[in-house]
């Protein structure tokens, strides 16, 4: 009971600070009766720029967020914070635990009602969710609005130590990452020696969708010892033409399929139907939830990918 | 059919179907992979018998992905074109086009639902999108028909009302399938060729050969019906037959060009004007002239659709109504 009244304190003494930044002499006004040296002391909030380069303005203390997309539910959780979580999408099925909390929508259509209903301090938001509209309105809320876009692993790590840092876990995500790290470097010692097998990543057969320069999932398969031969494709999920993939003539395909995906994308390409991939049988099909999700479990598609792309390397 | 209109249409046909032919072996020698133009030329020639010195790879390029697809192309080109001289002939009105007047929609609802619920049935998603075509056809003909008859205005207010309603339910189905074939599936909804389907390409081709046939056979009943309905019936034109014979033989057409690539929007309106632009109004000319000139449109937007940004692709829905728009704008002011 003390906890909650003093969050509550903190939240409209935050507010304050907030109004003074945006309008002084309307504060000043309408807030007269509020104690100025305390509003300075416990409202202090925090900036922290977030990976769309804007600095968000974070309350000192945060207990109430609200995730937008099934990789941010699972960092939320995994740095330890998935009881401050109130809000997640409809595609946040992991942790189980996750399915508890509050629908808001889905990633493309979340709703802005329910979002304030619940009270976020922070909502986190990867890019494809981020509408400029949607951002200003929640400002105008007072609900700081945090954006995460990881490019690469390293991107990962990054997002994960930020948010851990914004629901005041910064030791959890520290050490996650320092495991997540260690998974990484030992894959990555594996493979050194390995020559990188060309590989097609097939994001869906018809229409062909791939794996571009701008996708995470690029990164991930150079640190799995596999060479993407769209690496240099402009984008992050390019339509790609089926007799370029034809004439790549790759030596393994990744089928990201099941998890969330269910049995979609479950077949390669017409297309890549002759490619030595397919004649060598060497297709791989792996939890589309461990690629497509830049989180926790990237790691763990890092580890399957370079497993199934140099299963030598890991005997033992 | 008297000798000089005769005469014309053959040449018109002649200069485009050698036209035609021209696109689909130029077309075909232009991609995302270099092809080496003399070899892929000796193997066009055999029909591909013999490789002409093409590597497995190069061969499977051109005759397994080029070529269905510049196929394709034609097939839905000329479905489009030819559908669009129908209605316009029907209707009375210029701006009649299968796209604007919502049968496109409806085609797409059809085969959403062939989609979404025989996901392994091919042959299910030409019968849908044609079902869905024809009562888009019949929902915009009732609402367009007043009191005064069908005036463009109203014809257009009712394809705005047909297409702004099917939009929605196609956005409405989209928002409750799973995130993972939303994109594939807008890509689809702007006219996407890229998925040729082996198995639904013949049939393709054939309704639409057929379908430009049937429509150039009662070409003269509709240049009478172009006099107004009262007329061409005293004229002895069976009003009514000819109008059910072009709203089925025209949503065929739609509806299978639409379950193999998504709707191609602004062709039907685009060639036919041309056609009748450069060739007269007369529809026993235009609609076969249409017909070709359609498959020889989309065969080249599609070329570009797929090099201009090579290797990643554009729909080829985008460039035509890159093309198409301004045109509409045009006739709009003019009309």
């Amino acid at each position: 009971m003390l906890y909650y009244g003093r969050s509550v304190r903190i939240c409209r003494n935050h507010c304050v600070s907030a109004f003074v930044w945006v309008a002084v002499v309307v504060c000043l006004s309408l807030f007269s009766a509020c104690t100025p040296g305390r509003s300075a002391n416990v409202g202090a909030s925090r900036e922290i720029t977030d990976d769309a380069g804007r600095r968000v303005s974070i309350p000192a203390k945060v207990d109430r967020v609200v995730s937008l997309a099934p990789n941010l539910t699972e960092i939320i959780f995994a740095v330890g914070a998935g009881n401050r979580l109130v809000g997640r999408t409809s595609y946040c099925d992991y942790p189980p635990e996750a399915k508890a909390i509050a629908e808001v929508g889905d990633t493309l259509h979340p709703s802005l009602e329910h979002i304030i209903a619940l009270k976020p301090q922070v909502v986190f938001v990867s890019t494809s969710s981020q509408l400029e509209v949607f951002t200003q309105q929640l400002n105008g809320q007072n609900i700081a609005v945090f954006v995460t876009d990881p490019q690469d692993l390293e991107g990962v790590f990054r997002s994960i130590e930020k948010i851990g840092e914004i629901v005041g876990e910064k030791d959890g995500a520290n050490l996650l990452v320092q495991k997540l790290r260690q998974r990484t470097n030992a894959v990555e010692q594996a493979v050194k020696q390995k020559p990188p097998v060309r590989v097609f990543y097939q994001v869906s057969g018809e229409p062909l969708y791939t794996a571009g320069h701008d996708s995470f999932v690029t990164d991930l398969m150079r640190r799995a010892g596999a060479a993407s031969v769209t690496a240099d494709v402009p984008g992050a999920w390019p339509k790609y033409s089926n007799e370029s993939a034809l004439a790549a003539r790759p030596e393994a395909i990744i089928l990201p399929t099941g998890g969330s995906m269910g049995a979609a994308n479950a077949n390669v390409a017409e297309a890549l139907r002759q490619s030595p991939a397919v004649l060598q049988g060497r297709v791989y099909k792996i939890n589309d939830d461990h690629l497509a999700r830049p989180g926790p479990r990237s790691v763990d598609g890092l580890e399957e990918m370079a497993r199934a792309l140099h299963p030598d390397a890991f005997a033992r | 059919m008297n000798r000089v209109t005769l005469r014309k249409t053959i040449v018109a046909c002649a200069v485009l179907t050698a036209a035609l032919l021209l696109a689909i072996v130029l077309m075909s020698l232009l991609g995302s992979e270099p092809l080496p133009v003399r070899a892929s030329l000796c193997a066009l020639a055999s029909f591909g018998t013999s490789t002409c010195g093409l590597t497995q790879d190069q061969f499977d390029i051109l005759f397994q992905i080029r070529l269905p697809r510049i196929l394709l192309a034609a097939a839905v080109g000329g479905s489009l074109a030819t559908a669009g001289a129908g209605y316009q002939a029907l209707l009375r009105n210029p701006l009649a086009e299968p796209y604007l007047l919502g049968i496109s929609n409806g085609a797409a609802v059809g085969t959403m639902i062939a989609l979404v619920f025989f996901t392994t049935i091919e042959w299910t998603r030409p019968i849908l999108a044609f079902s869905g075509a024809l009562a888009a056809t019949l929902a915009v003909y009732r609402l367009a028909r007043g009191r005064a008859g069908a005036t463009p205005e109203r014809l257009i207010l009712a394809g705005v009302i047909v297409t702004t309603f099917l939009s929605s339910v196609i956005v409405f189905v989209t928002v409750m399938m799973d995130a993972t074939r939303i994109r594939s599936f807008t890509f689809w909804l702007l006219g996407d060729l890229s998925g040729t389907s082996k198995a639904l390409l013949p049939a393709t081709i054939v309704i639409a050969i057929a379908g430009a046939l049937a429509l150039t056979l009662h070409a003269r009943s509709l240049n009478l019906l172009m006099l107004g309905e009262r007329d061409a019936f005293d004229l002895g034109v069976e009003v009514g037959r000819v109008r059910i014979v072009v709203f089925l033989v025209a949503s065929l057409l739609v509806g299978s060009s639409v379950a193999a690539s998504g709707s191609v929007g602004y062709v039907g309106l685009v060639v036919p004007h041309l056609a009748r632009l450069s060739l007269g109004s007369d529809n026993r000319i235009t609609i076969p002239a249409a017909a070709l000139g359609g498959a020889l449109f989309v065969i080249v937007a599609d070329t570009v659709a797929r090099t201009i940004i090579a290797p990643r692709e554009l729909p080829v829905g985008a460039i035509t109504a890159l093309i198409g728009a301004p045109l509409f704008i045009y006739l709009l002011r003019r009309a």
